[in-house]
């Protein structure tokens, strides 16, 4: 709701989101262009030798290289769009290798990207630039010698303010063709990879069935791991609890007979005993499934997470139908584990909780102010959520630059 | 009767300490987790130590390895592990070595006061105590066994109080007879399994326990 709204009422606003999302993708692509273009010098090199006679042994590494680097496009594609299958691994033999489609469709990609992506990721860093240079040129024209005092487009060399200001003006053109330009270029720069990086359909089939079997094992991993929880938290908490009260009960038993003042003292200890298991117990069940989630809605269950939240939390929730249970819960446990991590670890004064439904994905983007530096590896509580994700065929993405902000995207089909 | 407890949950490990000293027990130290376990039985020399089983480090089983290790460096300490569920592979590890000095009873069993004191004293002088929810256990498992189906019930009665650790005295007491028919009821059980008689507790618990595993082991 929230995004929408603001691209409704300033348009300018989200077209300007929208062409610095595209530098991101286009520096990224970039990143990916330069090592296509060792990749490239690489199989050059290699063809050569081969066509000498003397490179037949290199050709498996080359084109282990290149598999090296198209991952790396499809993991980068695959984070703005829909997701890109890695292929089976590149055959041993040299001959099998050359023969294999997906192979062969990356030595395609391999020029196009290298080409085609540097000039796109060129632009996007120029263009920011040289509007950047142009618009703040009034500022320090004076204070640069004449002869480098040119617009970024060549103009010059200016010498009075006049000039000056329409070097200002040219900088605000910049920005304009830059916001119209971007992301037509950071679609053109994905191209190639969208159309040769994909499995060819006859081993797309496969590929989805091992991905399948191994998220279904980490689903009954996640299961185990979920029960084991219940177990410890049931049996370090309530039943330690209950087996004290009962302790008490019976030595206030023994005391009534010596002492009834030391009895009814003991008696006041076990009822305080009692209480603290219910409470406990009363969490363990809230843990399992929160009964908000079952009989109110998902973002109800967020706004009360949100509540209890020590830091500033706005729920931005755009959902009209409901998911299956389990797809609810799961994204309720990874904004509730965002949340802990929030205000235990990330000094933010703000979060932002964005729910919505994209086709047949449930969507939440969790984002804070913070100083950065979460980490989803290690033993962390993320680590826990991001295997209960993807155990339920979800992406997980954590972006959590030091000194902030740290995004959370978590995005789990709805199974409906 | 100088006691050291180790119990990771404060309000168990305070009740158990209040219960004990209101019987007029000496509860020398309590300590929360293995280590520290260790070191105040080195350091205090207790008569007995009452055991959890799961405890910090690991949450595991680190009470059984504390116990055992504890048992290792004093072999005169007597140790009464308590558990918050009954595990036959405790119990296996535990009576390794022979049942003297040893109990292993449920974390409940210490609400029933006056069970849990005599299971503790019974212990301390040497005897076993064995909850009677890890012989019922045995017995179970071992249905299938013709030897044990040649056993009368009220000798099945008297077997099940045998290994929990009980000696002829509390068993005659349990069951309302006179010692007499309990020692007759014993013999007939030794001869039934085949068993060479033994009158000493201790020894008696350990042949009968050994017995109904190894049954247990084969029968499952």
């Amino acid at each position: 709701m929230f995004g929408e709204r603001v691209g409704a009422v300033w348009p300018g606003r989200a077209r300007g989101g929208a062409a610095l999302q595209a530098i991101g993708r286009l520096a990224a692509g970039l990143g990916t262009a330069v090592l296509a273009g060792g990749a490239l010098v690489l199989v050059l090199v290699t063809a050569a030798a081969c066509l000498a006679g003397v490179g037949l042994f290199l050709v498996p590494a080359a084109l282990r290289a290149v598999r090296v680097v198209a991952d790396r496009e499809r993991t980068r594609l695959s984070r703005y769009g829909q997701e890109i299958l890695d292929p089976e691994p590149v055959p041993a033999s040299a001959r099998a290798a050359l023969r294999d489609p997906a192979v062969r469709r990356e030595l395609a990609w391999l020029p196009c990207h290298a080409i085609l992506g540097l000039l796109l990721g060129l632009l996007a860093l120029t263009l920011p630039l040289s509007s950047v240079h142009d618009v703040s040129f009034p500022l320090w024209w004076k204070l640069v010698p004449v002869s480098a005092g040119n617009s970024s487009l060549g103009f010059g060399p200016v010498h009075n303010w006049p000039g000056a200001f329409a070097i200002c003006l040219a900088g605000v053109a910049t920005i304009g063709v830059a916001v119209v330009l971007l992301p037509a270029a950071a679609r053109l720069q994905a191209w190639p990879g969208r159309r040769l990086l994909p499995p060819g359909h006859e081993t797309d089939l496969a590929l989805r069935i091992a991905e399948l079997t191994a998220t279904r094992a980490a689903a009954l991993d996640a299961h185990t791991a979920e029960l084991r929880r219940i177990e410890r938290s049931l049996h370090d908490g309530t039943q330690n609890r209950m087996v004290a009260v009962n302790v008490l009960v019976g030595a206030a038993r023994r005391a009534l007979a010596r002492d009834p003042a030391e009895a009814e003292e003991i008696l006041s200890r076990a009822q305080a005993a009692a209480e603290y298991a219910l409470a406990e117990l009363r969490g363990v069940v809230r843990s399992i499934l929160p009964p908000v989630l079952t009989e109110r809605s998902l973002p109800d269950a967020l706004t009360g997470l949100a509540a209890a939240c020590p830091v500033d939390c706005r729920i931005n929730a755009d959902l009209t139908e409901r998911c299956a249970v389990s797809v609810e819960a799961t994204v309720y446990y990874a904004v509730a584990e965002a949340l802990t991590n929030i205000a235990k670890h990330s000094g933010a004064s703000h979060a932002t909780v964005r729910l919505r439904r994209q086709q047949d994905r449930l969507c939440a983007e969790i984002t804070d102010d913070g100083g950065g530096g979460a980490d989803s590896r290690g033993g962390s509580g993320l680590s826990g959520i991001r295997r209960r994700v993807e155990a339920h065929d979800g992406t997980f993405e954590l972006s959590s630059p030091a000194g902030g902000p740290t995004v959370l995207s978590v995005s789990v089909p709805c199974g409906s | 009767m100088r006691i050291v407890i180790a119990e990771d949950e404060p309000l168990l490990r305070e009740g158990l300490a209040l219960l004990l000293r209101a019987e007029s027990l000496d509860v020398v130290a309590t300590t929360s987790n293995a280590e520290d376990f260790l070191e105040a039985v080195d350091k205090h020399d207790p008569d007995v130590a009452i055991v959890d089983v799961r405890m910090p480090p690991t949450n595991t089983d680190d009470g059984i390895r504390a116990a055992v290790e504890a048992r290792r460096r004093h072999p005169a300490l007597a140790v009464l592990v308590l558990s918050a569920y009954v595990e036959q592979a405790f119990a296996t590890d535990l009576f390794a070595h022979g049942g003297s000095r040893l109990g292993y009873l449920l974390k409940e069993r210490v609400g029933r006061v006056e069970e849990f004191l005599d299971a503790l004293h019974r212990v301390a002088d040497g005897g076993t105590a064995v909850d009677p929810e890890v012989v019922a256990q045995l017995l179970v498992r071992t249905r299938p066994d013709k030897r044990l189906d040649r056993l009368t019930a009220r000798e099945r009665d008297v077997l099940a109080l045998m290994a929990e650790g009980l000696g002829n005295t509390a068993i005659s007491e349990r069951l309302v007879v006179t010692e007499g028919a309990v020692h007759k009821h014993i013999r007939s059980i030794f001869a039934k399994l085949d068993l060479a008689p033994d009158d000493r507790a201790d020894r008696r618990v350990t042949a009968v326990l050994h017995y109904l595993n190894d049954l247990s082991r084969r029968g499952t």
